[in-house]
């Protein structure tokens, strides 16, 4: 059997990290799939464990007027109905796993798994996620893209746990978030989109984003791209189609695998891209 | 007296729902074992040497050496060894099992194992025929040199993983000196006639049980008898109990599945614009073991005409070896794969022709008295019409097909036309199988039936028991049908090909009929009934001749469909369905089957996909072989329309694999009028209907 501590303060988690080479477990529902063994033999660790998911204190959602704080041990499903979760997030953790996984996993989790068709990483990217790294002696406040990269690759250091997610509050009226999985539930994403923008009451774009995975390495956002799109009116943004197509075509760089294969993911995520662009 | 149709709660609904029932993987002995198999990495190689660590007292290795008779599992073709000799075939093909009390420690030797390959050479293409076989109908040759209008399509079919919830298990031990296997089985007989060759022992050494299956498809028919040899030569030469369960890994990777297709389809047209003559040749990957694949072969052959008369035929058909997991039965068994090809055609024929599809097809309906595809007799009433009618009204078919046949609607109907051939194939049944059952009143009138037809989840047992429970006029709960034991049941034949309503339930309720007629209160009667065919029935095994079935089960599906403009998913909206099965025994266990075939067979043609990549089997879990949920599952309109058969139970046939075979034909027409393009494969991906639409030819 492998060693394994339940904290009860975060204070003796972060000890317990500091002192021993331990890997931290949330959820469980991505490191007991990758660490099982035969059935009825227990999953097989190579370092101990530290359990968080029973931190009580790092269960919340808490909000002020500029950001939305999410304790790094709320599941899934406490944000799926909860008031404050910027719909683009809700609509994502709805097709994420089932109401059983759900009810057990974290945004840690998807975060630190850093699978390149990670789900809540479109809205962690498209919302500017801050995280909360925390050890015994520091904090520091990172952003979600600075954090990932590569895939299952992240500048966590071995003494650190993510305590908390902050999203600033940004306004967007218009959302289109699409997952393309093998079927309508439960399925991991051959690629998922995620497009927002806010225009204003002139028909300007005040805000652009979009977030694609699976398609790369880690999940694709084109901050220049986007930045010369806003402030243009929505007349002037329709003739920037097939430039914005193109900048997205170059950037991914999707592969064949045992789920989908790369012509047809690049296709899907243009076709995506260009049909947002259309209903805007 | 009450109809029997009318349902009933099923038999092992509240243990199954309550968690209670066992099934093997939670069979526990004193000093039971553990195995686990050993297998090829490689697609085709000689080994070279095997090197074994030292092991540890009380754990062992069982290989082919260990075998006392012969070393191939007896199915159909005898070329499937029990342990691999010299050369591997397929990648998991088992070469040694390591038996032990400790899981932990069994990996920790398997880790320690190396095999030294020398590769040779694979294949995996259509290049290597094991079998062939051919047959004609009327006078093909003159037919084709004179109607020089002769319309060709391919079609090629997928894998499809049975995806039963319960992976493939056994637990075997020593009872004296002989061998018990308690296991997941359809055929407790199959297991038994294996396990006896491979042990070259007396029939009564060795005893059969079957377990509480947790689902089947076909997968548990003759896959089981390759473990069951295995645990056998081990509990011989370890004297202890020992189980062997596989993982969803090992299961999805090594054990058998549907049989991929390549079908080519020739149709000789007349000035009439009717087909004069056909022509099929039906190639089937048997992967590295034929085992039963030539069955499949000739169900697939038989069903070449479907639903329709066809007065010239030459049909040919090969199972080709190649290197690759072997390929087995599979609810349909041949069918599916045929049924898309040939309704698919019936289609491109029209649209080649230029005419409506319906109104050709409406053409080549089968009629009763028609000659079916092998030159034997439709002899019962035909209601093909009627269900074709109910079917488009309650869908509003004619409309759908008018609005939706319009380019830019991104919507599809479609509807396909089938028939199922009830029990085995040929002269299976009387020559082959011969089932007998057994029905004994004990002395406090309790009935047991005596039979070796298995409950797998699709509710014989409820349906069984309703049929003696009907003749006799006794309460359900007077009945009792336990599980099969081969100690005390006859042989009534496996639970597979739609045989046992119909050719089981027919003799129980003979012998039920039997059993109250000899009926003593307080005294214990015992009777006995055997398959008799039908004098009527001829089949000749060698020409492909005569009737290949007793009875045949009648279906139509309609799917409809919308596929996305900008990720080319396609969306089930609705599935309507109309079936003549004779008679239902329960209409909600008839349903469930209906519900459960139409999942599985519209998933089959548009949804599950596996493939292998030179020979390894690239989807092999439940994350990556995506198989409907209830959420992409269509809602569905199923209908009965009853058609009593003389000879099944009240009428009853078959109706577990009728309603599986339409459903891909059905979702793949949806698709074609959605996206304007014909299609000649599944399963019909969005990878696939992209690369379709970027292909400007209709
Ligand atoms: C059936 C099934 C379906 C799934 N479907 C989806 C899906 O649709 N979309 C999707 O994106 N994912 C899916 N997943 C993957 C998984 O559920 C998610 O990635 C989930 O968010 C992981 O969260 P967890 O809390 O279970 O993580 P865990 O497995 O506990 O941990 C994952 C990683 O994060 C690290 N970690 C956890 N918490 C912290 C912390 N506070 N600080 C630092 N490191 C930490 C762990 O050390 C580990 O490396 C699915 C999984 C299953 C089993």
């Amino acid at each position: 059997m492998v060693k394994h501590y339940l904290p009860s303060s975060f204070q003796e988690a972060l000890e317990i990290k500091h002192q021993e080479d331990v890997m931290l477990i949330a959820g469980g529902t991505d490191l007991m799939v990758q660490h099982r063994t035969w059935s009825e033999l227990p999953p097989q660790f190579d370092k101990p464990l530290l359990f968080l998911f029973n931190l009580a204190e790092l269960k919340y959602i808490k909000k002020d007027a500029n950001t939305l704080y999410i304790g790094s041990m709320t599941d899934l499903e406490t944000l799926l109905y909860h008031n404050d979760t910027p719909p683009c997030l809700k609509d994502i953790i709805a097709l994420m796993a089932s109401p059983a996984i759900r009810y057990v996993c974290t945004l840690a989790g998807n975060i630190v798994n850093a699978s390149p068709a990670a789900d809540s990483l479109l809205a962690l990217y498209a919302l500017d996620a801050k995280l909360v790294l925390t050890s015994l002696k520091e904090e520091r406040i990172v952003s979600i893209e600075s954090f990932i990269t590569g895939p299952r690759q992240t500048i966590i250091k071995s003494n650190e746990i993510i305590k908390e997610i902050q999203l600033p509050h940004q306004p967007f009226n218009r959302v289109h978030f699409k997952k393309i999985g093998g079927r309508k539930s439960d399925a991991i994403s051959k690629l998922a989109f995620l497009g927002l923008a806010n225009v204003n009451q002139d028909h300007q774009i005040d805000t652009f984003r979009i977030v694609l995975n699976a398609v790369a390495p880690t999940l694709i956002r084109l901050h220049e791209t986007e930045r010369t799109v806003e402030g243009l009116s929505l007349e002037a943004f329709k003739h920037q189609k097939d430039a914005l197509l193109e900048a997205y075509n170059t950037a991914i760089k999707p592969i064949d695998d045992q789920r989908s294969n790369r012509t047809y993911r690049r296709q899907a995520a243009l076709n995506l891209i260009r049909q947002f662009i259309e209903t805007l | 007296m009450k109809d029997i149709s009318k349902s009933v709660e099923k038999i092992d609904a509240k243990e199954k729902i309550s968690g209670r029932m066992k099934y093997v993987s939670d069979y526990k002995m004193d000093d039971m074992l553990y195995a686990k198999t050993v297998r090829s990495t490689q697609c085709h190689a000689k080994i070279k040497a095997i090197h074994l660590p030292e092991l540890p007292k009380g754990y062992y290795t069982v290989d082919y050496r260990d075998i006392p008779g012969e070393n191939f599992v007896k199915m159909i073709f005898e070329d499937w060894p029990v342990f691999a000799e010299e050369t591997v075939n397929y990648i998991g093909e088992p070469i040694l099992l390591v038996v032990g009390k400790d899981k932990a420690v069994i990996q920790s030797i398997i880790r320690d194992i190396t095999i030294d390959y020398e590769p040779l050479k694979p294949t995996f293409e259509y290049t290597k025929s094991e079998v062939h076989y051919h047959y004609t109908k009327g006078n093909p040759k003159p037919i084709f040199d004179k109607h020089n209008q002769h319309i060709e399509y391919t079609y090629k079919t997928g894998y499809q993983e049975q995806a039963y919830i319960e992976p493939q298990g056994f637990i075997a031990y020593l009872e004296g000196e002989r061998i018990v296997l308690e296991g997941s089985i359809q055929a407790p007989y199959y297991v038994k006639n294996a396990v006896v060759n491979t042990m070259a022992c007396e029939a009564d050494a060795i005893r059969v049980i079957q377990t509480t299956v947790g689902g089947a498809f076909g997968g548990k028919e003759e896959f089981p008898s390759v473990m069951g040899c295995q645990l056998a030569v081990a509990v011989h030469k370890i004297k202890q109990p020992i189980k062997l369960i596989y993982e969803r890994e090992e299961d999805m990777e090594v054990t058998t599945k549907r049989h991929p297709s390549k079908i080519v389809m020739t149709a000789a047209i007349d000035s009439n614009q009717k087909i004069a003559g056909l022509h099929a040749r039906v190639a089937l990957d048997g992967g590295a073991y034929v085992g039963l694949s030539s069955v499949v072969l000739s169900r697939a052959m038989i069903a070449a005409t479907n639903a329709y008369t066809i007065d010239h035929l030459d049909i040919e058909g090969d199972v080709y070896r190649t290197h690759t997991v072997p390929n087995g039965a599979f609810r349909g068994f041949g069918a599916p794969q045929m049924i898309f090809a040939i309704e698919m055609f019936m289609h491109h024929i029209a649209h080649t022709l230029k005419i409506d599809p319906f109104a050709f097809r409406m053409n080549h309906l089968a009629k009763q008295g028609d000659l079916t595809s092998t030159s034997g007799t439709f002899r019962d009433p035909i209601l093909m019409p009627e269900m074709i009618k109910k079917a488009c009204d309650i869908s509003n078919y004619h409309e759908k097909v008018k609005t939706y046949s319009d380019p830019k609607v991104r919507k599809g109907i479609g509807m396909s036309w089938f028939f199922h051939g009830c029990g085995f194939t040929g002269s299976g049944e009387a020559k082959h199988i011969n089932a007998k059952v057994k029905l004994k009143k004990d002395d406090q009138d309790v009935v047991h039936l005596l039979i070796a037809a298995v409950d797998m989840g699709q509710g014989a047992k409820t349906t069984l028991m309703k049929v003696a429970s009907h003749v006799l006029e006794i309460p359900l709960s007077q009945i009792r049908y336990a599980n099969p034991d081969t100690d005390e049941v006859p042989d009534s034949g496996p639970t597979v090909a739609s045989r046992t309503a119909m050719i089981v339930g027919g003799l129980v309720a003979r012998a039920s009929k039997q059993l109250k007629a000899k009926w003593a209160k307080g005294k214990e009667v015992v009777v006995y009934e055997q398959y008799q065919q039908p004098d009527y029935v001829k089949w000749d095994e060698e020409t492909f001749t005569g009737d290949a079935y007793p009875a045949y089960s009648w279906g139509v599906n309609i799917v409809e469909v919308e596929v996305d403009k900008a990720t080319y998913e396609v969306d089930v909206k609705k599935c309507w369905s109309v079936y003549d099965i004779g008679k239902s025994l329960d209409d909600l266990v008839v349903l469930g089957q209906a519900d459960g075939g139409a999942a599985q067979g519209i998933a089959y043609g548009y949804l599950e996909v596996m493939n292998h990549k030179d020979g390894k089997i690239q989807q092999k879990n439940m994350t990556d072989y995506i198989i409907p949920t209830a959420v992409d599952m269509a809602q569905t309109e199923t209908h009965f329309i009853e058609n009593p058969f003389a000879l099944g139970p009240y009428g009853a046939k078959g109706a577990g694999e009728l309603t599986l075979v339409g459903g891909a034909p059905a979702v793949a027409l949806a698709i074609e009028m959605a996206i304007n393009k014909h299609i000649t494969k599944i399963p019909v991906t969005p990878e696939f209907i992209m690369e379709l639409m970027q292909n400007d030819d209709r």
